[in-house]
């Protein structure tokens, strides 16, 4: 090798050991993933849903804002709104309320807690598509393990999934069912991290047990409530696997919430351009709701402390 | 280029031009002529040239990959001859079978993609119009009458007319299924429409015949309805077939028309509302309070495992999907199991909508393999398929030989009246359109909340008619 061409080398090694060089280097395969995997397939879609893109016609002519009108017409469109509104609302407030009391349960560090807190947290560890089988199964009005208990101690076993008042419900017990552990994990995990100075300050002023807990105890948890709320809540907006198998959608809409009524415009029917436009709905949905709940986080900056 | 053959069928010239006559047609045109026992022999002769032509291992060594149904057991059939298969053709054939939701998906995948994966996809009837109107399948028209492509004892003509109709015959011209003489797709690997099944020791006891009309059948259900046993059954849930089967066998055998116009000129309009769409509807929920407690819940499973546990006195079905009801291994009431006819109003034939499969080769299949798809399914599609299908699975076969094999018939006597269902059957018309999933979902949600009592059948049959006509008038089926 001539001094020459050392020193070429030189310069291009030097290049490398510069740390934008590298950075951008080791960024690489993730960003072509992203890329591919991510952008691109949020733009096609959103190009998607500017289109009459069908399986049977195919072929896919612009036509403006023409999906999302006829989204805003659709009665179905809203009775999915109002179905995840309901979904998200409800299955939020409970794995809130429980995950916290569960929290504070497990924070008494009870004999034997380790064992049933290992099994607690089983549930989120299944496949939503198999909890919502299992759950089918477990409540079948015929040979269903849970109706069959109810009967044997006398009751009428409810009709979980034969009447559009109970199907929700059910829908909202499962769900919660599941992802309360969740929930009671991301709030446990912080109570013990919680310093014990202001607890023992607390007992020293005379504050009673649930004065603690109201103003000692739950502003510290809030930012980790908040966290797994929000994480929930989009989780739980976006769901589709559970009633997929679960529900079905059924009975008469009654659980099609607005992934589900994206699936079946999308792929029973091959509805591509109007199912991405329900897509991009629920995207702007979702943001909307994110940006009003993290700045919710933001106006009591003491709980984020 | 393609051109037409002899027969008026499109097909590649230098295949149909060896020989100078098919098989097909020498046969058909035999057939016509009026030709008697005195003539066969030079019809068996000419059946032995064409099959000199035939190399069963021309293809050996290929493999041939199917996407098929996993719902309906056709692929269990399959799997059990798949090494006769490869002995007697030396393909391989890969199986890929699942369930109809994701079936549809990949085959729409693959058969608007640069090139399929799959050599031979398995569509739905209803989806005639979608995938093979859409242009993605091959004609096949060319393999049919060439001799050293089709085994000599394939027998086109054995293939049910009514099923050739539902899934074979396509016409591009003015986009009619079962029109013409275009050949798309095979029937295969079953076939099927609807048939009566009923507990023939129970009728005997309380001394009924079984319904040949809808008072036979309330009247029935009224009187067999006990603790133990539900006097008829059906498809409630939100199921395809709660409208496909339950309604719409009710509707037509009242004298019920679903679609008025046509398509092509944008005045296919629906007639759910009409008073015997409300009627047929009401007969359902009518019944109600003589069906198992739970049947708004109930799909093919829970009607065919309350059936086979005799749990249920009558009902009507599809002929392939309940047909382990008559099986002694998978029923406890096979022995006392009758089937017959539906039942149908005053005056009305019995009848019900036309089911089944047909198998295609995609027309982006790889060219190379066209001609050894085409082999495979000519095999899937043979004789021994249908009979083992019939005696292994209860599945209802294509082909009218099976159906009227006297050992068949025998043992499972309900083919009698499968086949002639199958005749009989009708094409839903609503399958002419790419829709009609979507429109028959439409009409199972509305129904099934009708049975649930959400609503009124009036009501039901409104709202389907609002909603069926917005999407026809979007589809530019409608003005």
């Amino acid at each position: 090798m001539t001094p020459a061409s050392r020193e070429r080398l030189g310069t291009k090694l030097g290049k490398l050991d510069r740390p934008g060089t590298v950075v951008w280097l080791l960024l690489a395969p993730t960003l072509l993933y992203l890329a591919a995997f991510a952008i691109f397939p949020l733009f096609y879609s959103l190009r998607l849903s500017f289109t009459d893109l069908t399986a049977a016609a195919g072929t896919g002519d612009w036509v403006g804002l023409r999906n999302y009108g006829d989204l805003l017409r659709d009665p179905h469109f809203w009775n999915a709104t109002k179905n995840s509104a309901v979904m998200v609302g409800a299955s939020l407030a409970i794995q809130v309320v429980l995950g916290v009391a569960l929290a504070m349960f497990f924070n008494l560090h009870l004999r034997g807690a380790w064992l049933v807190r290992g099994i607690l947290v089983l549930p989120m560890l299944i496949t939503p598509i198999v909890v919502g089988v299992m759950w089918r199964a477990l409540l079948n009005p015929d040979w269903g393990l849970i109706n069959w208990c109810i009967a044997a101690v006398g009751l009428e076993p409810p009709n979980w999934f034969g009447s559009i008042e109970m199907a929700m419900p059910t829908l909202i017990l499962v769900e919660s069912w599941q992802w309360t552990p969740f929930v009671f994990i991301i709030v446990y995990a912080r109570l013990q991290a919680l310093p014990q100075e202001v607890f023992e300050a607390a007992i020293v002023d005379g504050a009673k047990p649930l004065a603690t807990f109201r103003f000692v105890t739950l502003p510290l948890l809030m930012p980790a409530i908040i966290f797994a709320a929000v994480f929930r809540a989009v989780d739980s907006f976006r769901s589709f696997d559970l009633i997929f198998g679960l529900s079905y959608g059924g009975p008469a809409r009654s659980t099609t919430t607005l992934s589900f009524f994206s699936f079946q415009n999308g792929f029973q029917w091959q509805n591509y351009g109007y199912a991405a436009a329900v897509s991009y709905m629920m995207l702007l949905i979702l943001a909307v709701g994110t940006i009003v709940l993290l700045r919710f986080v933001q106006i009591r900056p003491g709980y984020a402390k | 280029m393609a051109k037409k053959t002899t027969s008026g069928r499109t097909g590649d010239p230098s295949k149909s031009a060896r020989g100078g006559v098919n098989r097909r047609q020498v046969i058909k045109g035999a057939g016509a002529a009026g030709v008697t026992a005195a003539a066969l022999p030079g019809l068996v002769g000419a059946r032995q040239a064409f099959a000199a032509d035939y190399d069963p291992m021309k293809y050996a060594g290929t493999e041939i990959n199917i996407l098929m149904t996993g719902d309906e057991n056709d692929h269990r059939a399959l799997d059990d001859l798949l090494p006769e298969m490869k002995a007697e053709t030396g393909i391989d054939l890969v199986v890929s079978a699942p369930a109809l939701g994701p079936l549809i998906e990949k085959t729409l995948q693959n058969l608007t993609g640069e090139q399929s994966a799959f050599e031979l996809i398995m569509y739905l009837g209803f989806l005639t119009t979608q995938q093979v109107g859409g242009g993605y399948f091959s004609q096949l028209n060319d393999l049919i009458d060439d001799p050293a492509e089709t085994p000599p004892d394939w027998d086109f003509d054995d293939f049910i007319p009514a099923a050739m109709r539902n899934v074979g015959y396509y016409d591009m011209a003015t986009g009619t299924v079962g029109k013409g003489t275009d050949v798309y797709g095979i029937p295969g690997l079953h076939s099927g429409s609807v048939i009566y099944f009923y507990r023939k020791d129970l009728f005997e006891e309380a001394g009924l015949q079984p319904a040949s009309t809808w008072d036979e059948f309330m009247a029935a259900a009224q009187a067999l309805h006990s603790d133990d046993v539900a006097g008829c059954s059906f498809i409630g849930a939100n199921d395809f077939s709660l409208a496909t089967v339950d309604w719409y066998t009710r509707f037509i055998t009242t004298g019920g028309s679903l679609m008025s116009g046509d398509p092509n000129e944008k005045n296919f309009t629906p007639q759910i509302n009409s008073a015997e769409g409300i009627n047929a509807l009401q007969m359902l929920i009518d019944s109600l309070p003589y069906a198992p407690k739970n049947v708004t819940q109930y799909g093919f499973a829970e009607n065919v495992d309350g059936f086979s546990t005799g749990r249920i006195a009558q009902m009507i079905f599809w002929s392939t999907i309940a047909g382990p009801v008559l099986n002694e291994e998978n029923s406890l009431v096979a022995d006392v199991t009758g089937t017959a006819h539906v039942p149908a109003g005053p005056g009305q034939t019995p009848r019900a909508i036309q089911g089944g499969w047909g198998v295609g080769i995609p027309a982006n299949v790889d060219p190379a393999k066209r001609n050894a798809a085409w082999r495979a399914l000519t095999w899937i599609t043979n004789k021994r398929i249908n009979r083992h299908s019939i005696e292994a699975y209860n599945i209802d076969a294509n082909r009218t030989s099976a159906f009227k094999d006297p050992e068949l018939l025998e043992k499972f006597p309900y083919l009698e009246h499968a086949l002639s269902a199958i005749e009989n059957a009708v094409t839903i018309p609503t399958s002419r359109i790419p829709e009609f999933f979507q429109m028959n979902a439409m009409m199972n949600v509305e129904f099934n909340a009708a049975l649930i009592g959400a609503q009124d059948a009036k009501t039901a049959c409104d709202n389907v008619q609002a909603q069926w006509e917005d999407v026809l008038r979007k589809a530019g089926h409608l003005a």
